[in-house]
């Protein structure tokens, strides 16, 4: 069997494994969240290990003295594992924040709230335009909270609402068809002819074993609806 | 408190002034030499992420905490794979787990909402007034562009889904980028001032005090 | 208990198993029906195709293994698109887990490009790998591509990389192709890229995100969308490469048509239950 076949294979096993908490929780799909939060941990670390290794400490190995900076700040970062050190890892994160920060800030600004803006000055000769500036204004105006609803501003707000959930009706839609897909992107490769037949057996496996533990009250069955 | 703080403003203005005024040589490269420092540092801050975690998970083991043996499970899995990806990144054993094992796991669980969102919404999403009414109908149109079969059973929902998609939704939008925008402008007036401290750890600190 | 009372109090797991094979049906007995294109893939596709020959463009690979499946084929698709046309691409990816998946994406591409097209690591094509720190990282990222990467993900150094030699900021790349995925990123590019250096930009995103990011296509910084299954489907189809993703769309057909039914179902229940002075 090479690897390939082999890895969907194993897949598939922990996928069903995955699966299985929908029936509730039981031991299968308590291991199988601990593989996968090992696993993708141990992955985390040897890949950012790996960036900080080419980024930071070949660059010093290699006469570049200015990331001894980096790497001391790195090292400080750790002090955060022990309460009376904390202080310390206050300067990698102050170098964090406020590059981020001043970063989202400089941008946004064109970006997101004069952009934005800009493309709602629109002529007032269609349905469309006019949705759109009623819309965005009104939907904006819902955010300010320091006002009395009251007044015209009370209909303002009804209207903002509205459009709000428009929005939030449209992105519900969205990801229900995205869950949907999530599921079949999995089943695809669980169903595949060459490993259907291991799927079927594993699942086989799966509920009869569930149904020993939830039989023999080994596994405590969920009862809620 | 107060280096870190001047230390968070000072950063921050000087990404904010790069932008907008022409700058020395030596600031340009001040700011890019900064830049790799944030990606760096924000590399190391995943790796701490991951041990505090394992920490977590020893510590549990350790003390025969509630359910420990699943720890075991996560501290093998854990202590296998960052072992085989630190003596090499590119390597085919530790590729093949990660592919194999973590990816189709992480697959299943994301799409496990799938069955809930769908029970939930028989159960919740109801047209009790006219505003859920809004927000379900809304949601149905869209469905139902979405799906090939939906535009051959009802085709109105397709122009008519591509239009609350671009317009009514798009304005409601258009508002909250609008109004994160200058939530995130507020936020950095307040970082950069001193009025706001929580990035800097208080919180722990007090927390760990009491 | 009234079967009224008894279908609103239905177990959750029934609603899971009918689901399932809702969606399994159709996997294991596929059918294709026709489908129309939307306008934002079809902006996207567009764009993509306007590109001139020579040209180098940028490309976020964003899927991860949940979003693989869903966005990986109009990806694979896209890069047979562009690189059939003689474009060069730079890949980079703003998570580890979506780093590795690119390498399949190219990999996937690269084994589906006809005969004669030149497809070289490090003259047509290079995927410099993971860049951390979120949208900083794709800053500093764009400002100064080698204050960040010293070498591409598979470990050649960028001295020794071809296509690199004349490429070190976001200003020299033709367009930029944001495949998001479900990471929530595509504002970094717009804020780090699209508005800064004037970078030209579409992508890609779950079905799930597409109406965030309306206003942005509204507005006329970003180009159309591919928006989940569908769009890659719908991209597939424009390149007259119909494969994975169509079949994927198609089988959303069921769970969609179920999840409707029983919205509808919940919804007459209610009614008929608040008549009779019973709902909450």
């Amino acid at each position: 069997m090479d690897s390939f076949l082999l890895g969907l294979i194993a897949g598939s096993f922990v996928s069903i494994g995955a699966y299985s908490v929908l029936i509730g929780d039981n031991p299968l799909s308590k291991f199988t969240e601990n593989l996968y939060m090992g696993i993708l941990g141990g992955f985390i670390f040897a890949t950012n290990w790996n960036y900080v290794r080419t980024s930071a400490i070949n660059p010093v190995l290699q006469g570049n003295y200015i990331f001894v900076v980096a790497v001391i700040l790195c090292v400080m970062l750790f002090s955060r594992l022990k309460i009376e050190w904390l202080w310390l890892s206050r300067y990698p994160v102050a170098v964090t924040v406020g590059a981020g920060l001043g970063l989202a800030i400089r941008t946004s600004v064109m970006a997101d709230f004069l952009g934005q803006i800009n493309a709602t000055v629109l002529p007032l000769n269609n349905i469309n335009n006019l949705v759109m500036i009623v819309g965005t204004v009104t939907a904006a105006a819902y955010f300010i909270f320091t006002a009395q609803m009251e007044g015209p501003y009370k209909y303002v707000n009804q209207t903002g609402r509205i459009f709000l959930l428009a929005a939030f009706g449209v992105t519900y839609g969205q990801t229900v068809s995205f869950r949907f897909e999530l599921v079949i992107g999995r089943l695809v490769d669980m169903l595949r002819p060459e490993v259907a037949l291991y799927t079927y057996a594993m699942l086989l496996l799966v509920a009869l074993g569930l149904g020993y533990g939830y039989y023999t009250k080994k596994i405590k069955w969920y009862s809620g609806r | 408190m107060q280096i870190p703080m001047i230390l968070t403003a000072v950063i921050g203005l000087l990404m904010i002034i790069e932008f907008f005024f022409p700058m020395p040589a030596s600031v340009t490269s001040l700011n890019v030499t900064l830049r790799s420092f944030v990606t760096i540092i924000s590399a190391t801050a995943l790796i701490l992420g991951t041990i505090v975690l394992t920490i977590f998970h020893t510590k549990k083991v350790g003390t025969r905490g509630s359910e420990w043996y699943y720890s075991i499970v996560y501290v093998v899995a854990f202590v296998v794979t960052a072992g085989l990806g630190v003596l090499n990144v590119r390597d085919t054993t530790f590729l093949w787990i990660y592919n194999n094992m973590t990816s189709p796991i992480g697959a299943a669980l994301y799409s496990l909402t799938a069955f809930y969102i769908t029970s939930a919404a028989y159960r919740v999403l109801r047209a009790r007034n006219w505003n859920a009414a809004v927000l379900l109908v809304c949601a149905l149109v869209v469905l139902l562009m979405l799906i090939p079969i939906g535009a051959i059973l009802f085709p109105p929902v397709v122009p008519l889904g591509e239009w609350i998609r671009s317009f009514p939704s798009g304005a409601g939008f258009r508002g909250m980028i609008i109004g994160t925008s200058l939530g995130i402008m507020g936020l950095g007036v307040r970082v950069f001032m001193g009025r706001q401290k929580e990035h800097l750890g208080i919180r722990e600190e007090r927390r760990d005090s009491e | 208990m009234s079967l009224m009372d008894k279908m609103l109090a239905l177990d959750q797991r029934i609603i899971f198993a009918l689901m399932f094979i809702a969606l399994a049906f159709p996997i294991l007995s596929p059918v294709i029906l026709p489908m129309n294109i939307q306008q934002y893939s079809r902006d996207s596709f567009e764009f993509a195709d306007s590109i001139p020959s020579g040209s180098v463009v940028l490309i976020e690979g964003g899927l991860g293994a949940a979003t693989y499946p869903q966005g990986g084929p109009g990806l694979e698709v896209q890069i047979v698109h562009l690189l059939s046309k003689d474009i060069k691409l730079v890949f980079f990816s703003i998570g580890t887990e979506t780093a590795a998946w690119t390498v399949t994406a190219i990999d996937n591409a690269l084994a589906k490009l006809p005969s004669g097209v030149a497809a070289e690591n490090g003259v047509n094509w290079v995927h410099m790998g993971y860049v951390p720190g979120g949208e900083s990282g794709v800053a500093a990222f764009a400002n100064d591509i080698r204050s960040v990467k010293t070498e591409d993900h598979f470990g050649t150094p960028i001295g020794q990389i071809p296509l690199m030699s004349d490429i070190n900021k976001a200003s020299d790349f033709a367009a930029l192709f944001w495949w998001g995925g479900s990471e929530g990123s595509i504002p970094f590019g717009i804020r780090q890229i699209v508005t800064p250096f004037g970078v030209p930009m579409t992508g890609m995103c779950t079905t799930n995100e597409v109406p965030n990011y309306t206003p942005y296509i509204n507005s006329g910084q970003m180009i159309g969308i591919i928006g989940g299954v569908r769009g890659s489907a719908e991209y597939e189809y424009l390149m007259g490469m119909p494969g994975l993703a169509l079949g994927q769309a198609m089988a959303t057909n069921f769970g969609g048509l179920l999840w409707a039914l029983l919205v509808v179902l919940g919804n007459v229940l209610y009614f008929v239950a608040r008549r009779e002075g019973g709902a909450k």
